[in-house]
């Protein structure tokens, strides 16, 4: 039986759905979006439409783009011969604010991770593969998360990557064990990147 | 480092209640069965490992007409003071505060509170199968150190990735399937290796120890001898390498470090097997109290020793020795029958009394 009557209790399920929020949180910010002048919640339901309709994947890296190729493929400044490899997107702002990569990126969209039921077809890996080729890539460094399945993935990728013939490092370890590459601070995560080493599959 | 102060509300049958500890002597916590001694002991190991020590789910942990329990802890180590704040939900998830501050890792946890637990169920370490024992081991590893606390972790996480590869892959998988089991084999005979290394040395310092502790409490020169016994020979990489047609066809992983045994034997025989359920117990005390100390040493204090119901099935004789054999060191013990004598007790409280107290 649900407790609040048509759409309310729709927005309190579908505010429920999201990440990190419980059904307490989901009434809260229900009841809240209910009371604010309509222009500003408005302003959110355009916001969401906005990114739905507009942003998509960068097709070369799986960035988050506007268009086809994401900002950091679109700027030709940076080096296109070096690739960093992350599960992420959000791990391209943690490398972005060292400073120390002017390289591009390729975004595998996960982890392997045979319990979530994550193999090599469910990542990005056979894009990273031709991108070799298609992109002259010397160097590719894995920075994929300093934990279990990080590590699994970046020991996969480097199995497939070094009969290829190019440099394949990987970040240092100094990251925190079990840690995700989004809270590793930049101090950190830059001398990771600055002491990376090459990996023998 | 000492506990100081507890104070448990909504865990299991207790409601409420708060008492201070003597931080060098013993505290007994006296009452009749069921009144919620043994809660008390489980409240205070949750404390320490986020755990109960019998096993329970977090659920059953949480009163029955409670959303969530919470059990808050003072300790002090050489006068520095470390609050633990734990609190258990039903929904969502519980979460534990050292010095107000939200715990992310083992290693903030193990700076608060380190218990050694014994309770009556722990005769499963000798009576048990092979898993009560690498679990005593791993428990121990884990007190000792928290690098070794991340490695139990850490294989126990290899395991469930690879078992859930084999269960997907089926018995004969593509040649892309197999390079992804290559990596989980590569990283279990890393971790796996290092585990089995880490208890193989647990179990060569432990055998002293155990061993003088229970001819200590048997009162007689019976010969104790623990040994580490692996499910494989040689490289476990190898040893993976060589079982992957099995463990394909049976989607299971066949060897490892949890596959392992640690054999106790007295007088030569096997004690699962050949000793009375008199000398079970003695054997799991001895190695309990052999885990405390060996932790003391490793640790530069001792933990704190948490005896549930430990005299209740010892004839006085027994008690008697089990008195004498205990460590210096910060003791909280529960009973249903009188105190044995001989146990001297910085105080002596009832579990009833607290809990009207409180309330
Ligand atoms: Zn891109």
């Amino acid at each position: 039986m649900p407790a609040f009557s048509g759409p309310l209790q729709a927005l309190v399920d579908e505010l429920g759905r999201l990440p990190g929020v419980g059904p307490k949180s989901a009434q809260r910010i229900a009841f809240y979006l209910l009371k604010v002048p309509g222009p500003d919640a408005l302003r959110l339901a355009d916001a969401i439409t906005a990114v739905k309709e507009r942003m998509t994947l960068c097709t070369r890296c799986f960035n988050v783009a506007e268009g086809e190729l994401c900002a950091i493929c679109l700027d030709d400044r940076r080096d296109s011969t070096v690739v960093c490899v992350v599960e992420d997107p959000r791990d391209i702002v943690a490398v972005e604010k060292t400073g120390e990569f002017a390289g591009r990126y390729h975004v595998l969209q996960g982890a392997l991770n045979p319990i979530e039921g994550v193999g090599p077809d469910q990542l990005r890996v056979r894009e990273l593969l031709a991108r070799v080729d298609a992109e002259g890539l010397t160097e590719i460094i894995l920075c994929t998360n300093p934990n279990l399945e990080g590590e699994a993935t970046a020991m996969y990728l480097a199995r497939l990557l070094n009969p290829l013939g190019l440099t394949v490092t990987r970040i240092a370890s100094g990251l925190p064990v079990g840690g995700d590459l989004e809270y590793a601070d930049e101090l950190t995560l830059g001398r990771a990147l600055e002491g990376r080493r090459t990996v023998e599959a | 480092m000492f506990l100081v102060h507890l104070e448990i509300t909504g865990f299991r049958n207790l409601r409420h209640l708060a008492l201070d500890l003597d931080p060098e002597g013993t505290t007994a916590i006296v009452g009749p069965n069921g009144s919620g001694k043994t809660s008390l002991v489980e409240a205070v190991g949750y404390l320490a490992t986020q755990r109960s020590f019998r096993g329970a789910p977090r659920d059953a942990l949480i009163a029955r007409d409670s959303r969530s329990a919470v059990v808050r802890g003072l300790t002090d180590t050489d006068g520095r003071r470390v609050s633990i704040d734990a609190e258990l939900r039903r929904e969502g998830p519980s979460r534990t505060l050292v010095n107000r501050k939200p715990a992310r890792r083992r290693s903030d946890l193990l700076d608060g509170l380190r218990t050694t637990i014994f309770s009556p169920e722990d005769t499963e370490t000798v009576r048990g199968g092979p898993a009560a024992r690498r679990a005593f081991l791993d428990d121990v590893l884990a007190l000792c150190d928290v690098r070794q606390a991340a490695l139990v972790d850490e294989v126990e996480r290899v395991l469930r990735q690879r078992g859930a590869l084999l269960r997907q892959a089926g018995p004969r998988p593509p040649a892309d399937v197999l390079v992804t089991l290559d990596v989980w084999d590569d990283r279990l005979a890393r971790a796996g290796t290092a585990l089995a290394d880490a208890r193989d040395a647990l179990v060569r310092s432990l055998e002293p120890i155990a061993a003088r502790t229970y001819r200590a409490v048997a009162g007689r020169p019976d010969d104790l001898q623990l040994s580490y016994r692996r499910s494989w020979e040689g490289d476990l990489g190898a040893a993976l390498a060589a079982g992957r047609t099995d463990d394909l066809r049976r989607a299971a992983s066949l060897i490892g470090p949890h596959r392992d045994e640690m054999d106790v034997t007295l007088e030569g025989l096997p004690a699962r097997t050949h000793a009375s359920q008199g000398e079970q117990r003695t054997a799991a005390l001895a190695l309990t109290l052999a885990a405390h100390r060996l932790a003391t040493d490793q640790l530069g204090s001792p933990p704190v020793l948490l005896l549930d119901d430990v005299f209740s099935e010892l004839d006085p004789e027994r008690s008697a020795l089990l008195t004498a054999s205990l460590p210096a060191a910060q003791t909280l013990l529960t009973t249903a029958s009188p105190l044995p004598s001989g146990v001297a007790t910085a105080q002596v409280l009832d579990i009833r009394v607290l809990q009207e107290g409180a309330a």
